[in-house]
């Protein structure tokens, strides 16, 4: 008899959806938690230590000592430097403090390969489901967390079944200056979906337009994540138990290799076993790869799902080319999260280039963003001039930029470093490879779609960095279990099942086979919702 | 830690790097103590490397105008910085005398224009300048 009908690991955006469909149906769950249960407070408005901007630590966690990676150029990575792809880990992990941007992906994005071939030496496929078949569950996500935005806008989609529960959030003065740009040059635009209430919804307040949306705690809740959504939910129904500050070191297996429940290990060091019916990782794509890969039996002696040397593969983020402006007058008016308008006429059709993805006028940036990313390279740096140019600029400077639709490479990807040990003595997530050079070719066209914007929004001077090749991942991290029809070429099944085990499954962005040219966070919950349902009907 | 005379070095540095107008100067933001902690914690990597910078810097000084950095006027203290930024130096420099300065130079912004919680950009003086406004 197991002490759980189902162990849910990790409680970001698949796995609260995860534990509370499982919970309301009854099934008893254990959700675990590596990270702690912060609150806004804790989380706190550090401008040099947050999710946005992680000069010197992060806000959400990781904690920057115990939690090492490694890279193929031999470096030992702490969470807040470069090349760690990060995620929060807190209660509630990246929706705890994303901006809460809710976007499906196109149907054009589960067919890549059958759209655009594959590149040479890249591991582009088609989606084994389609866009129909997450739609239900994208309205579900939109209903139950709560989607405020407008669909009658939503022109690159199939027309919705049902409009969003709450209106899209009102235009800042910049997004109103950029939506002339876009009339000016014929492009279409929509209002930007957000996780966030614009109206009070589910019992909590509507969104009072702060300046610490992105990277930051919403100060009265009215930001929809696991932590105020979904999790709740699978609490209150008796049926879920919460652990948190437990990291799962392993899978347990029976002799014959069968999944059996997740070995756990907490703050004290203290090791336990926790026996379930079956196991759904949630941990993102770095770290559910990371565990599958630590789990070694007789049977899958690489990992488990991994005896096609699948698992740990083809990871993507996304790539975020753009472009800041000058403007001749103010246009900040400081009115968050910010970025409100959007384009999805670069997401496909975009001549010689494979896919595309959405371009959106950015989220508020605190004085140190604008110093760190948005400052022009021919701007003074120090001295009274540096000084006059941020007090009669910072309020004219605006970003174009979003993320572009990666093609995959087989060679990016996670693997273990048994020499390297976290706080808790498991061997490190070692990430090595790039992305398809194809990615590059594909930022560029937008990098210059995103100066086009600004131009036409009345910018006075213009200026961005070219896109070069390197591995991403990061918030938008993806791909390390692909979701195919052949245990060859993929890790998982249709339904998120891994493929040699029948009560394991990934409940994440790792199944994603690409990873749109949006932000992933309602495909994951959708996804994840497709998936716990399965789960449900199947026993 | 820094040597006293080597804290009136930062602090004319700091002070050249952000001058005072109508808004607070970098030291009377609150960068000496910041920039104090940060050698002590997140930057304890660099401490050796700013003394062994500050040092170059008043060797500079006293090759260029045979007095000491700290005493020298606003004018002069920036002409010294842009020939050092420039590689234009008259002195025998133990570290890469404009890359180091281009790091302290992000090093004081980010405390500048950090939230005050940080110790720096007291009483939110440095986003009063810009106008950011926290409103929630």
């Amino acid at each position: 008899m197991s002490q759980y009908d189902v162990i849910v690991v990790g409680s970001g955006a698949g796995g609260g959806v995860a534990a509370a469909v499982l919970a309301e149906a009854g099934k008893s769950v254990l959700l675990l938690e590596r990270g702690r249960e912060l609150s806004t407070e804790a989380i706190g408005r550090d401008h040099l230590r947050n999710q946005r901007v992680s000069l010197y630590g992060h806000n959400a966690g990781p904690d920057i000592d115990g939690n090492p990676r490694t890279s193929d150029d031999g470096r030992v990575i702490r969470p807040h430097e470069r090349g760690y792809q990060n995620n929060a880990a807190c209660l509630g992990s990246g929706t705890r403090v994303y901006a809460g941007q809710a976007w499906r992906f196109m149907p054009q994005d589960f067919r890549m390969a059958s759209i655009y071939g594959v590149p040479e030496g890249s591991s582009l496929a088609d989606w084994p489901i389609s866009y129909d078949d997450l739609a239900p569950y994208y309205e579900k996500v939109e209903w139950e967390l709560g989607v405020c935005g407008d669909d009658r806008t939503m022109y690159h989609l199939p027309k919705y079944n049902r409009p969003y529960p709450m209106p899209a959030l009102p235009l800042p003065d910049k997004s109103r200056v950029h939506l002339k740009g876009l009339e000016a040059l014929g492009w279409r635009g929509l209002r930007m979906p957000r996780l966030i209430n614009s109206i009070p919804y589910n019992d909590r307040p509507a969104c009072i337009y702060c300046q610490h949306c992105f990277g930051f705690a919403c100060p009265n809740d009215s930001k929809n994540g696991s932590h105020n959504t979904t999790i709740p939910r699978a609490l209150r129904s008796g049926n879920c138990e919460l652990r948190s500050q437990v990291m799962a070191r392993g899978l347990l297996t029976s002799e014959a290799g069968r999944i059996e429940g997740v070995i756990v290990i907490d703050a004290a060091g203290t090791e336990e076993v926790v026996t379930a019916e079956a196991v759904v990782l949630s941990c993102g794509a770095v770290e559910s790869a990371r565990l599958l890969l630590n789990s070694a039996t007789r049977r899958e002696p690489n990992g488990i799902g991994n005896n096609s040397d699948q698992v740990g593969r083809h990871l993507q983020g996304h790539y975020y080319p753009g472009a800041s402006g000058l403007f001749p007058d103010d246009i900040y008016d400081g009115v968050g999260p910010g970025g409100s308008i959007a384009t999805c006429d670069f997401n496909h059709d975009n001549g010689n280039v494979i896919g595309g993805g959405m371009l959106t006028d950015s989220d508020v940036c605190t004085p140190i963003v604008v110093w760190k990313s948005q400052y022009p390279p021919d701007a003074p740096r120090w001295g009274i001039k540096a000084k006059r140019f941020m007090r009669e600029n910072f309020r004219r400077i605006n970003d174009i930029n979003g993320p572009v639709h990666e093609i995959p490479h087989p060679d990016g990807r996670v693997t273990i470093n048994p020499r390297v040990r976290d706080r808790y003595g498991i061997a490190v997530a070692h990430l090595s490879g790039t992305t398809h050079p194809e990615t590059v070719r594909t930022a560029a066209f937008i990098h210059e779609r995103a100066k086009e914007w600004l131009r036409a929004s009345g910018a006075i001077k213009v200026w961005g960095v070219e896109p070069v090749l390197y591995l991403s991942g990061g918030q938008h991290q993806a791909g390390t279990c692909r979701m195919g029809e052949d245990p060859a070429t993929s890790v998982v099944d249709k339904w998120c099942r891994v493929h040699s085990q029948d009560n394991l499954f990934l409940a994440d962005s790792s199944p994603h086979v690409t990873n749109g040219g949006f932000n992933p966070a309602e495909t994951i919950m959708a996804l994840a919702w497709r998936t716990a349902e399965k789960i449900v009907n199947s026993w | 830690m820094l040597e006293p005379r080597q804290v009136l070095t930062l602090q004319a540095l700091v002070d050249t790097i952000i001058p005072e107008d109508d808004y607070p100067g970098g030291w009377e933001s609150g960068l000496g103590d910041y920039l104090l902690g940060q050698l002590q914690s997140d930057l304890r990597d660099s401490l050796a490397t700013y003394r062994d910078w500050l040092d170059a810097l008043e060797i500079e000084a006293d090759k260029v105008f045979q007095h000491p950095f700290a005493g020298l006027d606003l004018a002069s203290r920036t002409a010294l910085l842009e020939a050092i930024e420039q590689g234009d130096i008259k002195s025998d420099w133990p570290v890469d005398q404009a890359g180091f300065f281009a790091q302290i130079v992000e090093h004081c912004t980010e405390g500048y224009y950090a939230d005050p919680g940080n110790g720096a950009n007291r009483d939110g003086a440095a986003w009063a300048m810009v106008g950011f406004e926290v409103t929630a």
